[in-house]
């Protein structure tokens, strides 16, 4: 009998010190209806399946806007004005609410289409909104990052951190109850790091901090993305390009079909005719959207810092200055380009860097590790098959995050966001 | 149960064709493994695509990314700002029914376009259209033609032009209307001039009169076009939305 017990108390014992596993949602009953990763990364979730959402007549919003760096005011060609203070929207409720901040994809700006949906959720749902540009935009960038080279997720979230601080001190009446986080790609990775620093600096104490398809290593994610557009795509020759190739397809449709109508459904229309695009096409399309946010982030990088890889150091740009010479130098660049040519060069001066290993350990989430596994504040949420994982990355986030890890079979990147089984669970991880 | 079925066509519809991903053993589908990838990774297609597309015949450049910074000022300290008034002190019915009304009007110079193009079917369908907007959608204040399945079909002089083989010449920004091309402009007075030569539902004449109701018109162009500088969130705007207007121009007239 004793042996009995001993054997219950080592039993027992097994099983309640054993990691708590992630919450993997399973595939047959959770109904998302795309199952091809490009199509659910490009076209999202059919309008039908999203949730219900409050119309733009319905939020009390403004953009608001912040000088940050006054300094730059000089320092950017005239060309820059509009991103010379940094800009912001808030959408505030009328009565005492817990706020949250949103922050960006990469390159992303705070009104883009998830953002503006982001925000429409959590206004819904009786939360003040802030949305706020990714470090790694343009307007960001200029207006609010000291060193104006993204990539170092400690910088980029200690700038993030001074723009709520000066978002709330803008709004001193604007009654809070509470402070949440959340961001989306890069936004998700930079989110983490926010919260970290917030242990330290406590100007918010979030509450509850939720991350939604995060890069896990920055290195793979970029790298994913820049392999992307090394896809094959049929019917590219020499008198015609990807995009030609791309456009002939809806010039078809539209024939086909008699008339041009653009909304929400058009994508499903689409691939639904003879013209659909293959996966390559898709994959192309994703990958060369990308490629057009390293092109802007390796052009305003090295502009601000006068490096002088793209723009000579001392050319005379004003309003009237033709940029295309650099946009064409800059589409040269992606992501891997970026990163040796600027990205740890600055990092190898400033912090006495070593090898692109120890940086992209610095910057991905395995940095905050400990972190993780210890804040049981902080949530994941990702895709079985999101384009931006690589192998070994959902296993670093089912041993550090446990429960607080929600797996999705579907969804691509960020494409079943806006499906109404995902809001559910934001909304209730949010509400506790 | 509808609804079911309807899943069920999607999944159906979207899943074919698709290898099913088998998962690893942290339960990640490598989506990337499904691609035809270069093997060296050196394929330049998509440099060699953006570097062509940029070729937009722009002599006027200089010139046209003044009138393009002009507009995105005018646009953030007059137009919108007159929007957002205009939104606050009318309520949403009343602004679509002057959406309708000047869409309406609108559909004058589609009509011709299409006879000029000979779209016969788009020329019965728009006429059908202004038949039924103007008398059961009094004097088309209201749209019930789109929903008897008549949606709008836009026909332009420019496209007309275009239709005919002339070339689209230089790339223009006009002040406050924004992209535009030499033909497109040539275009736009001449639809402009027919529409004040036909005087439909007598608006051309009082509006000559009223300047009011020409300033109605283009703030429910500006309520009705979405489009915010800025939002593309890129140093090289401009050459996007240069490209954008060029590449959509030749769609409409293929079209």
């Amino acid at each position: 009998m004793p042996r009995l017990a001993r054997f219950a108390a080592l039993l027992g014992g097994l099983i309640l010190s054993a990691p708590l596993l992630a919450q993997d949602i399973d595939p047959a009953g959770y109904g998302y209806p795309l199952e091809n990763p490009f199509e659910a990364t490009i076209a999202t979730t059919p309008p039908e399946l999203r949730p219900p959402l409050p119309t733009d007549e319905d939020i009390d919003q403004s953009d608001y806007s912040l000088k940050l760096r006054p300094e730059r005011e000089f320092e950017l060609p005239s060309n820059f004005w509009p991103v010379k203070t940094l800009r912001y929207r808030l959408a505030r409720q009328d009565k005492p609410a817990p706020l949250i901040f949103i922050i960006a994809g990469t390159g992303a700006h705070y009104s883009n289409s998830t953002m503006e949906f982001l925000k429409k959720l959590f206004y819904g749902a009786g939360f003040h909104v802030v949305q706020l540009s990714s470090p790694s935009s343009w307007d960001f960038m200029a207006a609010a990052s000291r060193f104006a080279t993204p990539g170092l997720s400690t910088d980029d979230a200690d700038d993030l951190y001074r723009v709520m601080q000066a978002v709330r001190a803008q709004h001193p009446k604007l009654p809070i109850t509470e402070f949440y986080l959340t961001g989306y790609s890069l936004g998700g990775l930079h989110a983490a790091f926010v919260s970290q620093l917030d242990e330290t600096r406590r100007s918010f104490n979030f509450k509850r901090v939720l991350l939604l398809n995060p890069p896990v290593n920055l290195y793979t994610s970029v790298t994913n993305l820049d392999r992307l557009v090394q896809t094959r795509v049929k019917g590219i020759d020499d008198d015609n390009t990807f995009y030609e190739v791309v456009l002939a397809k809806l010039t078809r449709y539209f024939q086909q079909r008699g008339y041009i109508d653009l909304n929400d459904a058009l994508l499903y229309d689409f691939q639904q005719s003879r013209q659909r695009l293959s996966n390559e096409e898709m994959a192309m399309l994703i990958g060369t959207s990308f490629r057009f946010s390293s092109a802007d982030i390796a052009f305003t990088s090295d502009l601000i810092n006068r490096r002088g890889l793209i723009t000579p150091t001392k050319y005379p740009i004003d309003e009237g200055t033709d940029l295309s010479p650099f946009f064409k130098r800059a589409l040269q660049c992606d992501f891997d380009c970026y990163i040796t040519e600027q990205l740890i060069p600055m990092w190898r001066a400033r912090y006495d860097g070593g090898s692109l290993t120890q940086m992209v350990n610095q910057v991905s989430l395995y940095a905050l590790e400990e972190y993780l596994k210890t804040s049981d504040k902080i949530a994941v949420m990702h895709n079985a098959d999101d384009v931006i994982l690589g192998p070994g990355d959902l296993g670093f986030l089912r041993r550090t995050l446990g429960d607080r890890l929600t797996l999705y079979p579907l969804g691509g990147h960020c494409g079943n966001l806006n499906y109404r089984v995902n809001t559910k669970a934001m909304l209730e991880y949010f509400r506790g | 149960m509808v609804r079911h079925c309807r899943f069920l066509a999607f999944a159906l519809l979207f899943g074919h064709g698709l290898v099913m991903a088998e998962t690893d053993e942290d339960g990640f589908k490598r989506p990337l493994d499904q691609l035809k990838i270069n093997p060296a990774l050196d394929q330049r297609e998509f440099e060699r695509a953006t570097l062509q597309a940029l070729n937009v015949y722009d002599p006027w450049d200089s010139w046209n990314r003044r009138v393009y910074h002009f507009n995105y000022r005018f646009d953030e300290w007059v137009f919108l700002p007159v929007v957002r008034g205009y939104e606050f002190v009318t309520p949403r019915f009343v602004r679509s029914g002057v959406s309708n009304f000047f869409g309406n009007l609108g559909d004058v110079p589609n009509l011709l376009n299409s006879l000029l193009q000979f779209k016969g079917k788009r020329a019965m369908q728009t006429t059908g259209r202004l038949l039924i907007n103007t008398t059961i959608g009094v004097a088309g204040l209201w749209d019930p033609a789109t929903r008897m399945g008549l949606p709008k079909q836009r026909e332009d002089f420019g496209q007309t032009l275009g239709f005919y083989g002339v070339p689209d010449g230089p790339y223009l920004v006009l002040p406050i209307l924004g992209p535009s091309n030499l033909r497109d402009t040539g275009g736009l007075v001449v639809d402009f001039t027919a529409e004040s030569q036909i005087n439909f539902l007598n608006v051309s004449e009082v509006s000559s009169d009223h300047p009011e109701i020409l300033g109605l018109r283009v703030i429910d162009q500006r309520y009705t076009t979405n489009f915010r500088y800025g939002q593309v969130n890129s140093p090289f705007e401009y050459e996007k939305v240069r490209y954008v207007y060029t590449r959509a121009r030749e769609l409409q007239i293929a079209e």
